[in-house]
This record gives structure tokens, sequence and C-alpha cells, in this order.
């Protein structure tokens, strides 16, 4: 009536992210993104236009559709079967790469290294291999543009601790005491704990130094695709039998289910990503999945110890992985003092 | 052809006839008028009361031709059958047609509560004008509607009496004042934060008896005000008022200056009238009772209802095990712990106080003098607060001869208040330890809590002492010339003393001593005019120069550490216990000059133009913008005086009013002109001083500009049963000023420019119906009044881009911060919208690319949790999911009452209503959040009451649907924060109705007053406060802070019981 402005959402121009640079690795669903809204009015509407690389060739592969799984219910860690797993998962089709409407990048565990060009393996930083794209940002309140975000993809690795993995060129993991020599490989160590070498009668350590165990995460051919073992292999590479380690709670070791034990290895029944989601649940620990294998034993002046060989870790990419804990220099002391 | 002429000859003779039978008519009176008769008679009100001093007119033009005696008779010779007028202010004016017989005739009158009669005076621009004549938009109440309830603060009954007059009785606490806006919002600034936000407040300017008075003054510094904070308002005493006239627009306003931007109220008081000195004496002895209470689980209760919580909801053993390890809940033979203390009864009380208040007065209209003796007390209804009264308030008047006038004035006044331990308007202390765990003993002799101590037993005595003094000439140079000079003088001495005893103040008392003066010199010399032409043309001119000289100086000391509490001082110097103090910040001493001028112009009072300007310098304002600029004009048009409604039955007066006026105030200070230096440290035994980087001086400020238009319609229908006001605004309130926040790499902090604006547009409606006839016993008057205001934010500076939050201090305990976005209401919220509770586990949505539960603080949300919007779309609730929402300003206001007499009796109902207005309940968010900790081991805290949340709809198994979230799984209390406050949970409607008042007076009659040797004796009964109407959860929803948060630490408003007489000896 008085030809008063009319109220319009919100759009704050100075809306911003802390980081322009994407950096997710290919293989496992990335959050990435923080964004600043700046008190505009929610929600946003985000657009990802423009996306090229540096010498300004289009960039496409980022955003072909492929089926992913996405969770449509809470998965708690107290699910009975796999089934119960997957009714709160499905599979859906999804750019590889999106924009979400809380403003935070996803790059879905399908991006895989055949899909999507990781960064090159001779760790160069060339900016035509470097994707841009801009951020259209409105509401309807008006619109802006947030220029030259970087997409800069990691090769896949399917597992942490990922120690023993180049993250640039995916071979073998230069040993740390000795980088430039290409006979020797860093590996990944399990946490050892009252470890008694049978031989060295001292404490057995996995560190930098020396490493008397060391672990592999690895996949093994011909299951089911959706299995996990779990592997002690005594320095002669002969497995140790799993009830040797008696004190170990089997049933809380992965969320897993259709328990095998035989007398090399014990297996599971698992569904993939190991773990599935990041949150606290009986079989995790610091958001990790992890194999904790206890025994114990009499000790010298005649008290019960307890011993442990444990390693966290995650897995991404669906398959029948065992995780091995493989000693090197001596062998475990099972027996009494 | 020929019957065209007939019908002409018809007519020449129809007229002849006519001619004759004037002319013979003419004679009659012409002969009549040479008969003289005397009559006589008495004049009384309705309730029998005589009226001395009313004037009686007779004559053609109307000539007065006496008045009557003390005892309200008179005695007048007048022309045999010619008309009698009777005019006394504050009554409706009586015509009487002399039959040629009555040689008595008695008079009664009825009170004028119609603000649309012909001789009912308006004051303009320090004159006073017929309001037939006035162009502006005002309204006026008689002293007389508002003797009856005793209040500390008179404003406070103006509440729902004026449409556009937005009074909210916000604040119980004794001597202080209420928020009162005139036509919505004139100011974007808030200071403080959360919970206790404080929109700087504008109130309309106060004249008293031609003197401007700054009702603000004791306000300035929002709730942590310094000093006694008495509003000057309290310093004058109801009894001794005759008339209060608001004006609403810029026309009415324009010649009042710069503060009266936010409108103008005139006071004016009684003065003297009565031949025959005359004692007037009224008294109220009255009740305070404070409102409901909150509802405590006592004793035992408490302790089972804590243990149960406990079991209830404990996620581990070690939960378990604390309850023996907390002694109040497992030590219950323990007599310590094992009381029932009802801690609120120990801070609230009902109170009986009383009034006494004498008038005499005196005199013709030659010489006439009044007194006005008086005292108010009122204790407080939390203990260890109140205020008192005492007032002595004389006028004289000298007119020896039709040209010349003088009257004086003194007004002496003494408030003293006492404010506890409190800042006066939030009893913070008393609000947290009523809150304490009934288990633990109430205080004793032998021993006390601090918080107790310091609630009770500081010393805080408050005393402001206001002399006023007024002295008014006037000459009539020649016929219609007038020349009037004025001058006043006002002082008041403000003075608190605080003594904390040691067992408040971690063993060490305290003093704080506050020394505050003020004074303002005023006068005013103005010329008017005023002739007519042809006995058509009407001018009036007025013409007057203002001159104010104010100055403040307030300062403090601060003491710690006396001996004993016996010691309460004085202290000596001692800079190791020395807390600091000074001079305040609000130290003044200001100069400002006024000159104005208007021209009224009306033809036949019928067309009638107004125009008007005034310019003020102020030695506040900048070099660049010294001068405040009013510029007005008024047009009217009195339409019920034009020909075609010259007979008419039904239309009495009809009016048609539309105005302009622009006022333009430079609101800044010397200090945001030219900035400031500091002294700062020593440096090379040098004393230091420096800039101070806090704001940037800015010299090109412009002043605010308030523009204004108004039309409005006045009509009076079937003789004067029905009176209807109407009146439209918009006003435009430009170049606020506004902080901009400047890059920190400019040095300073804040630039303030005048890059706000707000509109303010609104409707206004009275409407007063009187069905019953004047010959009627029953005497009925019924009244509605509202009005509709709307607020827009209009501009910001550009930066913001058309939205600016105000963050509420990361520290603040309410995270309620205020949005001010462009094409909204000026004052929303900026709250987490909440969407009920989670029924089930299930309803907490899930993040699909990470498969995590909705979280916030690192925990994820449950079955009973509430539903905060993740209005990002992260599946986290953080410090984004905030959006604007509600409006903190009422739409709605107004008020609905209604008087009925008959005979002696009479009884009278006030209400008054608000609506549409948003107010967020942080009582209630207080009161639920007790529960949060059953162990309540925290030292500063305390153990805390339980209290009972039968009646809440609170989610308490999976499957409820219910508004509140559950309160008592206090192991995530304090991730999830169930009650956060700053939630649109807590968002309700504030809309009520009050009934403000119920008055029931009888008059005894005349005999029996005579037989007791009196004049006059009425007794009523009174309350106030009574009841209020609201869907709102929470206590009252007018007990909220000017931004409509309902402070727990609020003072409350209690109940009114009087019972009061009046007495004429």
């Amino acid at each position: 009536m008085y030809n008063l402005p009319d109220e319009k959402e919100y759009l704050n121009p100075n809306m911003s992210y802390s980081s322009q640079n994407l950096e997710p690795i290919l293989g496992r669903t990335s959050l990435m993104g923080s964004f600043n809204s700046a008190n505009s009015s929610l929600p946003l509407t985000f657009e990802i236009v423009n996306a090229r690389y540096g010498d300004g060739r289009p960039v496409t592969d980022l955003f072909q559709t492929k089926p992913t799984y996405v969770w449509v219910d809470a998965y708690d860690g107290t699910e009975t079967s796999l089934e119960a797993i997957e009714a709160k998962r499905k599979l859906e089709e999804h750019p590889l790469f999106e924009v979400r409407p809380s403003g935070q990048f996803i790059m879905w565990a399908a991006a895989t290294e055949d899909l999507v060009a990781p960064r090159p393996k001779d760790s160069s930083d060339l900016v035509q291999n470097v994707r841009f794209f801009d951020l259209k940002i409105s509401n309807s309140g008006g619109e802006t543009l947030i220029r030259d975000f970087q997409v800069r993809p990691w090769l896949e690795r399917a597992y942490e601790p990922s120690t023993d993995i180049n993250p640039y060129t995916g071979g073998p993991a230069p040993d740390p005491r000795d980088p430039l020599n290409p006979d020797k490989q860093n590996y990944i160590r399990p946490a050892l704990s009252n470890v008694i070498g049978v031989q060295s009668k001292r404490a057995l350590v996995s560190n930098d130094q020396q490493k008397d165990v060391i672990a592999f995460i690895r996949e093994v051919p011909g299951g089911t695709g959706n299995t996990i073992r779990v592997k002690v292999l005594d320095k002669d590479t002969i497995p140790i039998a799993p009830a040797l380690f008696n004190e170990t709670n089997w049933d809380l070791q992965v969320h897993g289910f259709n328990k095998t034990i035989t007398t090399e290895y014990v297996q599971y029944d698992v569904a993939y990503p190991i773990p599935l989601v990041d949150i606290p649940t009986k079989y995790t620990v610091n958001g990790n999945a992890r194999f904790n294998l206890r025994y114990s034993r009499r000790d010298l002046g005649g008290s019960r110890t307890i011993a442990s060989i444990a390693l966290e870790f995650k897995i991404f990419r669906k398959g029948d992985w065992e995780v091995v804990f493989q000693f090197i220099n001596d062998n475990p002391k099972f027996e009494d003092e | 052809m020929s019957s065209n002429l007939t019908k002409l000859d018809i007519m020449r003779r129809f007229l002849w006839i006519l001619c004759l039978w004037y002319c013979s008519a003419c004679l009659s009176i012409a002969y009549a008028q040479t008969e003289k008769v005397t009559v006589s008679g008495i004049v009384t009100d309705e309730q029998n009361q005589s009226l001395p001093g009313v004037t009686v007119f007779s004559g053609s033009p109307l000539r007065a031709i006496g008045s009557t005696t003390a005892k309200g008779s008179y005695s007048v010779t007048i022309d045999r059958g010619a008309v009698i007028v009777f005019r006394y202010l504050g009554y409706l004016e009586r015509r009487i047609t002399h039959n040629g017989r009555q040689r008595t005739i008695d008079i009664k009158m009825q009170v004028d509560n119609n603000q649309l009669q012909e001789v009912q005076v308006v004051v303009r621009g320090y004159v006073q004008r017929s309001k037939e004549l006035s162009t502006g938009s005002s309204f006026t109440i008689s002293g007389k509607e508002i003797q009856e309830v005793p209040v500390a603060n008179v404003e406070q009954l103006l509440q729902g009496r004026v449409p556009g007059l937005n009074i909210q009785n916000n604040t119980g606490a004794p001597g202080f004042r209420g928020s009162t806006q005139v036509r919505g919002l004139s100011t974007m600034t808030v200071t403080g934060s959360g919970s206790e936000s404080f929109l700087q407040p504008t109130s309309p300017l106060y004249v008293i008896d031609g003197v401007p008075l700054d009702a603000d003054k004791a306000s300035e510094f929002g709730f942590q005000q310094q000093g006694p904070g008495m509003s000057p308002l309290s310093l004058i005493p109801q009894e001794d008022i005759e008339s209060i006239e608001i004006l609403k627009d810029a026309q009415a306003t324009s010649m009042y200056g710069s503060r009266a931007a936010y409108g103008v109220i005139i006071i004016t008081t009684k003065r003297g009238n009565s031949p025959v000195p005359r004692v007037r004496y009224i008294g109220n002895a009255f009740m305070k009772t404070p409102p409901m209470l909150r509802e405590t689980l006592g004793g035992n209760l408490e302790r089972q209802f804590k243990i149960q919580q406990i079991l209830g909801n404990a996620i581990g053993m070690k939960d378990i095990y604390a309850i023996s390890q907390t002694p109040f809940l497992s030590d219950s033979l323990n007599a310590y712990y094992n009381n029932s203390t009802n801690w609120q009864d120990i801070f609230y009380r009902t109170t009986y106080n009383q009034t006494h208040n004498v008038a005499i007065d005196g005199g013709n209209q030659k010489l006439n003098y009044k007194a006005n003796i008086g005292y108010f007390g009122e204790k407080g209804v939390i203990q260890n607060t109140g205020f008192q009264r005492f007032n002595l308030n004389t006028r004289m008047e000298f007119r020896p001869s039709e040209r010349f006038a003088f009257s004086g004035t003194v007004y002496g006044q003494i408030g003293k208040q006492n404010k506890g331990n409190g800042v006066g308007l939030l009893q913070q202390g008393v609000a947290n330890n009523g809150q304490a765990s009934t288990l633990l003993p109430g205080p004793s002799f032998f021993q006390s809590s601090s918080g107790v101590a310091s609630s009770l037993r500081t010393n805080n005595d408050n005393s402001t002492r206001n002399l006023r003094t007024n002295i008014d000439a006037n000459f009539m140079v020649i016929e219609g010339l007038r020349l009037t000079t004025n001058l006043s003088y006002d002082f008041s001495s403000n003075l608190e003393d605080t003594f904390t005893p040691a067992a408040a103040n971690n063993q060490f008392a305290r003093v704080y001593a506050f020394n505050g003066r003020d004074y303002q010199l005023y006068n005013r010399n103005s010329i008017n005019y005023s002739k007519t032409f042809n006995e058509k043309h009407n001018f009036f001119i007025n013409a007057f120069s203002e001159i104010y000289k104010k100055g403040t100086q307030n300062s403090i000391t601060r003491q710690d550490k006396s001996p004993n509490d016996q010691f309460q001082g004085p202290w000596g110097f001692d800079a190791w216990a020395s807390r600091g103090g000074g001079v305040l910040t609000n130290f003044k001493d200001a100069r400002q000059a006024s000159f104005a001028g208007s021209l009224s112009y009306d033809f036949m009072r019928k067309y009638i133009i107004d125009l008007s300007y005034r310019l003020d310098g102020d030695s506040g304002s900048g070099i660049d913008n010294p001068y405040s600029k009013n510029p007005a004009i008024g047009l009217r048009w009195n339409f019920n005086k034009e020909k075609w409604f010259e007979n008419s039955e039904w239309l009495n007066l009809g009016a048609l009013r539309l105005s302009w006026g622009k006022n333009i105030v430079p609101s800044t200070n010397l200090e945001v002109i030219y900035g400031k230096y500091n002294i700062g440290g020593m440096y090379n035994n040098v004393q230091g001083i420096g800039i101070d980087y806090r704001i940037i001086p800015n010299p090109t400020l412009k002043p605010v500009t308030t523009e204004q238009f108004n039309l409005g319609v006045d009509l009076s229908l079937f003789g004067n049963k029905i009176d209807l006001i109407y009146d439209t605004y918009y006003k435009d309130v430009s170049n606020l000023l506004f902080e901009r926040y400047l890059p920190n790499t400019s040095a300073f902090d804040i630039l303030l420019s005048n890059d706000a604006s707000i509109v303010n547009y609104g409707h206004e409606v009275s409407l007063t119906i009187r069905p019953l006839p004047a010959s009627s016993k029953f005497n009925w008057s019924f009244t509605i009044n509202g009005a509709y205001n709307r607020d827009v934010l209009t501009g910001l500076p550009a930066e913001y881009n058309g939205q600016f939050i105000q963050w509420a201090d990361p520290n603040d305990a309410y995270r309620q911060h205020i949005a001010k976005r462009i094409g909204r209401n000026a004052l929303s919220n900026y709250l987490r919208i909440n969407d009920g509770v989670y029924s089930h586990h299930g309803d907490v949505p899930v993040d699909p690319v990470t498969g995590k539960r909705y979280q916030t603080n690192g925990r994820y949300f449950e079955a009973g949790d509430p539903i905060l919007r993740d209005l990002n779309g992260d599946f986290i609730l953080d410090d984004f999911d905030y959006a604007l929402t509600g409006n903190s300003q009422p739409l709605f206001t107004g008020g609905i009452y209604s008087t009925l007499s008959y005979g002696q009796w009479s009884v009278a109902i006030y209400t008054s209503f608000t609506a549409k207005r948003t107010v967020l309940n942080n009582a209630l968010s207080d009161r639920l959040s007790l529960m949060r900790d059953p162990f309540a081991l925290d030292a500063n805290a305390g153990p805390r009451a339980v209290v009972p949340l039968n009646s809440i709809d609170m989610w308490m198994q999976p499957g409820d649907i219910s508004k509140y979230p559950y309160a008592y799984d206090y192991t995530r209390y304090n991730s999830i924060l169930p009650f956060r406050p700053d939630q649109t949970l807590w968002e309700e409607d504030g809309t009520y109705l009050k009934i403000n008042s119920v008055i029931l007076s009888y008059m005894f009659t005349k005999r029996f007053a005579q037989n007791l040797g009196l004049n006059n004796i009425k007794i009523y009964l009174s309350t106030e406060n009574l009841h209020t109407f609201s869907r709102y959860s929470g206590p009252n929803p007018e007990n909220v802070t000017n931004m409509g948060r309902d402070v727990s630490g609020g003072y409350p408003v209690p109940r009114t019981y009087n019972i009061g007489v009046n007495v004429d000896f």
C-alpha cells in the first residue's frame, strides 16, 4: 500500500568455504567442505557450474552417475544379520561428485580409479591436470558465485591404516628409516602388548626400528565378496591356531555373522565398508574396526598375564579380505612360565 | 408557461410570509431581551457532589456571567428566556433554555469522557486552543478518571485508554515505569544481550504545566542503570492531576521540538478553583499481593523425586553410586538436609500500604491558590524493596485585571526507593535463590546463605529530591495580542547508598554510593495574536522562543572491606579496597535555544489551516547539522457546519483532519561527531592521553528525520450518543543511527552512520457509546479503542545487504539473537526452529552419506529430544541453523472500558489488550531446566528445587506426541540442551486482555455528609491488575521486557486491592 520494500530471503555475498581445495581419496565416500552461510536464509540451492580442467577442457568424468550406497535408516551395530544391515541402506544412482543442500561436497565410494583419474602418479601438480569448478549459490533473495574450487583426488587406498601404500603411486610405501632404498618398504604395524618371544624371551615390538610383527590387509581370491578373516602366521608363515588366543572374544571382533573358526583362521560374513558407519559401537574403537587377539599365560612370579596383538583398521572396498599378523623374528610364547 | 408563473407567485408569497414571521420572531426576542430575571440553583455532578467554580455563561455571544460557590450554588441575572450555558473543565457542557418562569435551575453535569466536545481545550505549542480548531491528532483524559487506583506512576493508568499509546506495565518494581510508545517503533537500538536485551526507550516528551521533562532520564542505561533510576513521572501525585493530553501526530507535536518525535504527553495539574477555601482529603489503603508463584515439591517429596529421576535415567552404575555420595539425597536423617523450606515465601510477600493526600484550594478569578500535600507508600512484593513519595505542590495565580495574569508554582517532591540487591527492573538474586532446594534449611539466626543475605540484608537507600519551580506571566497588550513569559527551574538530587553486609559478599562488606544531580533552567517567551475579520476570517499567530540550560553530573564510589557490618561508613579512602568510581559518562552540560512559530487560519470555524515551524539549536549537535527543524501543516474541515448538515438530527460533530509534519533531530552527541580522548596510563611519568578507538568520529552525521502523515475523522452522532475517532498514519523514521563494524585494519571499531530507517503505519479507532438518554437515572458509557501498528524496516547500511544479525553475547546463557531484515518487522528473533519432539528413535533423520543420525555437540538425537530444524541440511545442529522468526513488538493494542453510575453508586471497569506479539517464555525454559542435574554438585548453583511438571505436555515414552521434550534425562542434558532458550519452542503469542481495574464507589448523600460536618464523602473500592486473560503459558505476558522476553528475574507485577476515601471539608 505504501510501496514499502518486500521482505525477501537474505543472501550474503560473503558466504565462503574454509578451503576450496578438495582432495578426496577415491573409492570411499568423502564429505568435504566447511561452508559458512554467513546468516543467509536457509536452505540454499547449490549448483556446480563450469567444471573444467585448468586448460579449459570440460570435466565430465566426475559427474557420471553410478549406483552407490546411501543410508536410509540408522545403522547402530545391533543388527543381527547381513539382511538387516542391507535393509538400512540402498543403492541409488548418484553423480560420482555432487554438492548437497548443506553446501558439502560428496565424492561417493563408487568413484573408483577407473572412473575418475586420480592425480598423476609422478606427483606433478600441473594446472591442466587439476579439475576446477565454480559454485552457484542461490535462494529466492538472489544468487552468488564462488569461483575456482579445485578437485585433486588421491588414488584409491582400499584400507586404513595404509602405511604400506605409497599414496602417489599405489605401490609399496618407502621405509621411513630408509626412504630411498627400493628394497625396503613400510608395513602396517599392529599393537602388541605382553607378547613374549619364544626364543628372545623379550616383549616383541613393532615400530620403525624393529618389526617383530607386521600386519597385512589383503584380498583373498575366491570368496563371496562379503567375508573377512583374521589369521596369524608365525615366523615360518605357518598359521597359528586361533584357539591359542584363548582370551579372545571372537563375537566382538567385527560386526560379522556366520563366524567360522578353523585351525588357520577365523572368518566372518560382513557388510562392507568396515566399519559401516563412523559411530561408536561395541565393534569399534576410535571409529575403526579392530581385531584384538588375546591370550593369557602364567607369568614369571606366577601371576596371570594377558597378552594381546591388535590392529585397528578400516576397509572401504567390498571383497574377501583378510587381516594377517605375521611374526617375523620370533614366535609368541603361549606357554606358562 | 402559466403554471410556471403560478409557481413563482406561490413562492413569492411564501417568502413574504416567512419574512414577516421572521421579523415578528425577532421583535419578540428583542422584546424578551429587555426583561431580566435572576436565576439560582445548585450545580452537582452525577454523584450529587457539588461542583464549585463552574462558569455560567449567557448572552450572544456567550459571556461569563458568574460561577458557582464552594457549595456549588450560583445565582445569575439573565434575560428572560435566554440560554444558560454551564461549563466546567472535565465535564460536558450543559445548555438550558430558560422557560421564562424558572427561578431555580439545578444542574447536574456529566463527566466528560467525550473527546470531541467543542468546548474541549487542547494545548498546542503551550497555548490552549479549542479542540474544534485543532488539526492534529490528540486525546485527552480527565484527571478524574485516574484518581481511584493508587499507583506510584500515573502513566500506568493510561494503559488501554488512548488509541496508539502503547503502555506495557512490564515491571512491578515500585517506582519504576514500564515502556511507553506512541505509534510504534522509533528506534532499533537494542542494548544488552539475550534475555536482558533492552530496546532503547523512546518515551514521549512530557510537558508538565508548560515545562518539558525528559521521562527517559532514569532509564538511559537500560537494565544496568546506576543511581536511583526513579522515573520523574513517579514523582507526580495522581491526585494533583487535572488532565492529561496525548499528542500523537506530527502537527500536534511540531511545536515541541526535538524530543517530540516520540509524541507528547501534556499533564496539567490542578489549580485553585473555589471562592471559599476548600480542603479535600484523599486516602487509600491498599494491599499488594504477589502473583501466583512457582509450584515446588517440598522436602522428602523433592528427595524422592530426584532419586527416582536418577534411577530412571542413569546410564551406568556410576550414577547409582553417586546417590550415596550426595549427602542431600542419601543422608535424609541429617537435620541440615531434612527440611521443607519454601524459599519463595522468604522473598515474596503481601504488603499493606497507604497513601494520603490533602489538597487545599481557594480564591477567585483574581487571586487563587492551591496546595497539594501528599504521601504515597508502597512496599514491594519482593522483600527489601519499596517506594515512597512525599510531595508538596503549591500554585498561586494572580490576575489583577483581564489583561495581566501571573502564576507561580513550586513543586517539592521526594522519592525514596529501595531496590534491594537487584537493579530495580531485575531481581536476579531473588529469582536465583527462590529456586534453591527445599531440603536446605531456611535462613535463621545461626546461618544464612550469601544469596539470602544479599537479597534481604542489603541496605539500599535511594532517594530523589526534586524541586520544580515555575513562574508564568502574561500580559495582553491590545485586544488579541498577548505576551507570555515562563521561567522554570527544575533541580533533582539523586542519591543511592547501598551497603552489602559481609555475609553477602565473601566476608567483605561493601558500600556503593551514587551521587547525582540534574538541573534544567528553562525560559520561554511567547507572543500570540488572534484577530477576526468580518466575523468570518479568524487568524491566530503564536510565536515563541525557548532556552534550555541543562546539566547532569553523576558520580559513584565503591569501596570493599569494612571492619564490620555495624560500621557502614564513612570509610577512608584506601586504594587497596577501592573498587573504582568517579564521574559517570552521562555527564552533561548542554544548552538549547529554539524558535517556533505557528499560524492558524479558519473560515467561520469551518475550514482550518495550521502552519507551524520550529527550529532547535542544541549544543550537543555538530557544526555541520546544528539545527533540528520541525515544519508541519494541518488541515481540518468541520463538515457538520456545512449547510447540508445544518439541520441534521444525527450529526452533532463531524470533522476531517489531514496533517503532515517533519521532525528533524540531530540525535548524536559531540563524542560521536568529534571523537573522544581518553585518559590512559602514565608514560615516562607523564599522564598519557590517547584517542578512544571505539567509534570513529563522523562529522557528517545527518539528523534523524521523522516524517508523519495523519488522516483523521471525528464523528459525534445521535446527540453525542456515539463518538467515533479514527486516525490513520504513516510515519517514516529515517537516518537512524546504525553501528557499522569496520575492518580491523582501520584502527577504529565502529562507524556510526545514518543508513537505517523504519516505517510505521497503522490505524487507530476510538468508539464511545452512551446509549442512555441524558435524563436517565443511569449514566452509562462504553468505550472501545484500538490501534494497529505495523513497523517495517526499510533501510540498513549497504554492506549488510538487507539483513543484520545482532548476536547475543557468546557468554550469555540465553542465546537469543535479534535479527533486522529489510521489508520485515524491524525487530525479529533469530532462533532455532522447533518442530516438536522426536516420538520414536526412528524419527531422528539419518544422513544418507555418513549413515549418522542427526546430532549436536557430538551427541545423537534420540526419542524425547526436541526436533530442531536442520536448516542447512548437514545433519548437525550447529551455529548456522538459525532462522528469522517472530515479532517482538505488538501489532494491536487498545482497551475497553465502561462506567456506569446510578444515584450515589458508580462502577467502572477498565481493561486493556495487546495482541499479536511474540513473547519468549524464558521463565518456562528456566523452570524446565531445573531438572537438568538432580545431583547439582555444582558449587555455585547448589541443589535446585524440583517443580511438578505434570501439567506440561511432555514426552515421557516412545510414541508420545508432545510439545515439550523430555526433561529428566540429565546425563545427556548438557549436550542436547533440550530446553535451550534459543529455540522457537519458547515463542508464544503474547496476546492478552487484562482487567486493569475495577472501581466501585459510593457517594454519601449530602445530608449524611453534612451531619458529619463535612461537605462530601465518597468511598470506593478498587483493584488494579485484577486478572489477565491469555493463552500464554508463562505467568504474565505483559511482565516481559520491551523485546518480548519473559525474564524469570523480572519483578512480578502485583495485584492491588484498595479501599479509598475522598472527603471534602
